[in-house]
């Protein structure tokens, strides 16, 4: 009888694991792509399907809001203005143009990314985190806003700190420039002597025209 | 009314379609989530019990996927067909009865037509995008689909506690497939598309989202099928009309009509009164610590509260629907397809089974939206009498004369009247929406790039703030959804 | 201030939408100008495709070779070739070829036709599978003797003078009934009365050649059939 009752204790024990070893076999090749992959725009796009299976990651822990927040916000918005960004302002570049990196920047690359390794996995190392065995309560957004808005409001405010120190600035750099005064920037106005001028693409055409 | 032959022939071809579409999807998920398992039972085995579990749990993504094409083949239709109404034509009408299959003829044709990817194409990407693309319509609609069936056990697997944000984030992830699709196909015009696109789902979702939290706000809760549940009771208790402001002067007016009898006429009209005391003035009075003879203060404030609370939802419905038509990239808002400037934007390079998708996607997209307004605003499954009127009109009996008419379907479990009821309210509201979207596209032109920025980041963004510290505050001063 | 103008721009705009909305919600109830072609046909009353009339009663071709339709068309989609036949020293059509995958329809052409020869007619479904196939020849555009006088029927066209009574002195040699080939007999006996005189006279027409001429005399103020008949009977031919 009791295969769908034993299949049923298998789902509830293994398949987290089961998910969680899939999940992590797709997200980490996908994060390789993301800084291997030579076509730029299309690590941005493979960096969606990263933050996708983070996703994954804190559906596995039953933590629905923060995962669907991780969807909307980082998947989809942050990284969908990462690769706007990318079209406008880096259109062509190619493989050929994109430099090896020379051993001693290679060097200092595996030392940043070695040492960026350790503090992280002595931060979250698992002796300084105690499991916790009572059930998640099912109303997470409840919760979230609580430890948001008590425990944790510090850190919040100094988010929107961040947040706003960011903004202003888009804001200064997205400023419309003032329309000059008369007489102020008198460079603009000044009248180009004849003559052989470096980088003027005319120069070159010039010749070309009197000999044909 | 001289183009009554039209407009009858389009009401007839709605509700052919309708018996089709929900037909279908009744059928499907009668046999699979029902008939099944019914038939398995008198096996005892595991395996038995296993399939019967599994085509259970597997019903509500079953009818999505029935629902989905046939539903936006007719979307498709009714939507040639209304505009050709409102742009005095005769729109599609010679395939199949009065061109009833035109757009089922459409859809053969496009999944027999070539599938060609252009040259300097990224193949992966370009395929992956109209996937991406479609996949969120399927798992956006499943939480909604427990709202509208009004909890049936089919589909309460598909509720979710945190519903309206799953929806929201799914209903976000089809932008990407888009930009994907248009940086995929190698050609200018998707490009420019897909990035505006992107620049404009980016901005319209601010006010979208920002409106939906405001009803979030009012009802207290994320769950859609909670949401729906609370505004039970009559067209006075939408969240359209404040979520349950108007609930006291409903429950005063049914206790009115209630005592027919003369003898209580008095007791009822002091009852009236002190129904609405008791809504109103009370917890206005608490809320702004008012002592016993300040009652008229209390319920001027009251008043002015209920005015500010139902304008504002009325703001926030009208800011969820240009958000919604701008996140679905219909007219005004189809720069990422404008035909004129972008020859089809996005999906210029597509064709044969992948347009295919993409077409679908968009007019289910279209759906989703106009049944989270049913939900969300517009009560979900509720019939729009109130009780009262209701009972006046002859509700109850009306209903169990179909009721008894029923009987033997609901025996064998193929009808339920509560989803019956709900489904067909919630299919009227849906398509009331989807018809007014067409009437929008009938009329409005399309917007300029700029102007939509404009619009969207300094008149939206601000409106839909305000509306929000609004309602929090008119919330404070009325009883929203007293009694639930 | 601000906030007040923008309160009521924001009233105006919404107004103005629902404005439009109604307008386009009143057009539901507005009976469809269009009509389901196949089952309905178009109303008569349109310009179709090109056609030559004979003369409804002698079925005499009534083309003069004057080629003022070559000249007026707009996209120069006529091509007329003729001859000044030796004997009678008159033009003869030789080829009239009309490109209606050029042809806008305009009607000008027919406005212009001193004998009312080339006219707009009613059919309009002349799809091909070739753009060769567009281009009318004479046989092709040259109407029968019934469609001919349906036309002058119904465009109420006055007949033409029946020329062969009075082509007598002329005594040409054209073969003025029809032939089993081609209706190119297209003679224009009596041009003492008949106005090619300005179409003569234009051309000097010496030698026979196709019309290729690059002479463009667009704005020649082109009058109507009758006066023009007058003035060509007013002034004698060279």
């Amino acid at each position: 009888m009791d295969q769908f009752e034993m299949l049923k204790a298998w789902a509830e024990t293994n398949v987290e694991t089961t998910m969680f070893y899939f999940l992590a076999t797709v997200a980490i090749p996908l994060a390789y792509g993301v800084i291997l992959d030579k076509t730029i725009i299309r690590s941005g796009f493979i960096l969606i399907g990263v933050f996708g299976s983070i996703c994954g990651f804190f559906l596995l822990l039953q933590a629905q809001f923060l995962a669907l927040a991780q969807l909307m916000i980082y998947a989809v918005g942050i990284t969908l203005v990462i690769v706007i960004a990318l079209m406008l302002t880096n259109p062509r570049m190619e493989k050929s143009q994109l430099s090896n990196a020379t051993p001693a920047n290679q060097l200092g690359a595996f030392m940043v990314a070695v040492g960026l390794f350790m503090t992280i996995y002595l931060s979250v190392r698992p002796e300084n985190w105690t499991l916790s065995s009572e059930p998640l309560d099912t109303n997470n957004v409840e919760v979230l806003g609580r430890a948001l808005t008590t425990d944790y409001s510090l850190p919040f405010e100094f988010a929107s700190v961040l947040l706003l120190a960011a903004l202003i600035g888009s804001v200064m750099l997205a400023k419309a420039e003032k329309p000059s005064k008369p007489g102020e920037d008198d460079y603009e106005y000044t009248v180009v002597e004849d003559g052989p001028i470096a980088g003027d693409p005319r120069q070159d055409r010039e010749p070309a025209v009197s000999k044909r | 009314m001289r183009n009554g032959a039209e407009i009858l022939k389009l009401g007839t071809l709605t509700l052919v379609w309708w018996c089709i579409i929900f037909g279908a999807v009744w059928a499907a998920c009668y046999i699979v989530g029902i008939l099944i398992p019914m038939a398995l039972t008198s096996y005892e085995s595991d395996a038995a019990r296993m399939t019967a579990e599994t085509c259970r749990a597997l019903t509500p993504i079953l009818s999505v996927l029935v629902f989905i094409p046939i539903n936006a083949m007719f979307m498709v239709l009714f939507e040639r067909r209304g505009l050709a109404i409102f742009t005095v034509r005769l729109g599609p009408n010679r395939v199949g009865p009065d061109g009833y299959l035109q757009t089922a003829a459409d859809a053969v044709k496009l999944l027999f037509k070539e599938d060609i990817t252009p040259r300097g194409a990224d193949a992966f990407m370009f395929t992956l995008a109209p996937i991406v693309f479609f996949a969120p319509s399927i798992f956006g609609a499943m939480p909604l689909l427990a709202a509208v069936t009004n909890y049936h056990e089919l589909f309460q697997i598909a509720n979710l506690p945190t519903g309206i944000f799953f929806i929201l984030a799914a209903s976000s992830v089809p932008v990407v497939g888009i930009v994907m699709g248009g940086w995929a196909s190698n050609n200018k015009y998707s490009l420019v598309g897909g990035l505006r696109s992107a620049a404009q789902a980016i901005s319209y979702e601010i006010p979208l989202v920002l409106s939906l939290v405001t009803v979030c706000l009012m009802a207290g809760t994320l769950d859609v099928v909670q949401i729906a549940k609370q505004q039970s009771g009559g067209i006075l208790n939408w969240n359209i009309f404040g979520g349950g402001a108007l609930r006291g002067l409903d429950q005063a007016i049914s206790l009115k009509f209630s005592s027919s009898a003369p003898a209580l006429q008095e007791l009822s009209k002091s009852s009236f009164e002190q129904v609405l005391k008791s809504v109103y003035l009370e917890p206005t009075a608490q809320a702004l610590g008012l002592g016993a003879g300040q009652e008229g203060l209390a319920g001027i404030i009251a008043a002015f509260a209920v005015v500010l609370l139902i304008g504002s939802i009325w703001i926030a419905y009208g800011l969820y629907m240009t958000g919604a038509c701008a996140e679905i990239n219909r007219i005004p808002f189809d720069l990422p397809e404008a035909e004129s400037e972008l020859v089809s934007g996005y999906n210029t390079e597509y064709s044969g089974i992948k347009f295919a998708i993409f077409f679908l996607a968009e007019f289910t997209n279209l759906f989703i939206v106009a049944s989270i307004a049913a939900v969300m605003f517009f009560g979900g499954g509720d019939c729009p009498v109130p009780a009262w009127l209701g009972t006046a009109l002859g509700g109850p009996q009306i209903a169990s004369v179909i009721n008894q008419a029923l009987t033997p379907l609901i025996e064998i479990k193929l009808v339920d009247p509560p989803t019956l009821f709900a489904t067909i309210w919630v299919i009227l509201k849906v398509y009331s929406i989807v018809f007014f979207a067409v009437l929008i596209r009938g009329t409005l032109p399309r917007f300029r790039i700029d102007q939509l920025m404009d619009f969207g980041w300094k008149r939206l963004i601000p409106l839909s703030l305000i509306v929000f510290v609004l309602v929090v505050y008119a919330r404070e001063f009325v009883n929203v959804h007293v009694g639930t | 201030m601000l906030a007040l103008s923008l309160v009521t721009r924001a009233k105006d705009s919404l107004y103005q939408i629902c404005r439009g909305l109604k307008t386009v919600a009143m057009h539901t109830f507005r009976e469809p100008i269009t009509q389901v072609y196949p089952d309905k046909m178009p109303d008569t009353n349109i310009r179709g495709r090109l056609a030559l009339a004979v003369n409804p009663e002698t079925s005499e071709h009534l083309c003069i070779s004057c080629r003022q339709c070559e000249r007026v068309c707009p996209d120069k989609c006529i091509e007329i070739t003729a001859h000044k036949s030796p004997e009678t020293n008159k033009l003869e059509l030789i080829e009239f070829k009309i490109d209606h995958g050029l042809c806008m329809f305009c009607g000008l052409c027919a406005e212009v036709c001193p004998t009312s020869c080339i006219i707009n007619t009613n059919d309009f479904e002349m799809s091909e599978y070739s753009r060769e196939a567009l281009v009318y020849d004479l046989r092709k555009l040259t109407l029968s003797q019934e469609e001919s006088r349906y036309y002058f029927d119904r465009k109420e066209i006055p007949l033409p003078k029946p020329k062969p009574a009075k082509a007598a002195p002329a005594a040409a040699g054209a073969a003025k009934p029809a032939a089993a080939g081609k209706p190119e007999e297209a003679k224009s006996e009596s041009e003492a009365k008949v106005a090619d005189a300005k179409a003569a006279d234009a051309k000097d027409a010496k030698e026979v050649k196709q019309a290729d001429e690059p002479e463009k005399q667009t704005a020649a103020p082109e009058e109507k059939e009758e006066t023009e008949n007058k003035e060509g009977s007013d002034k004698s031919k060279d």
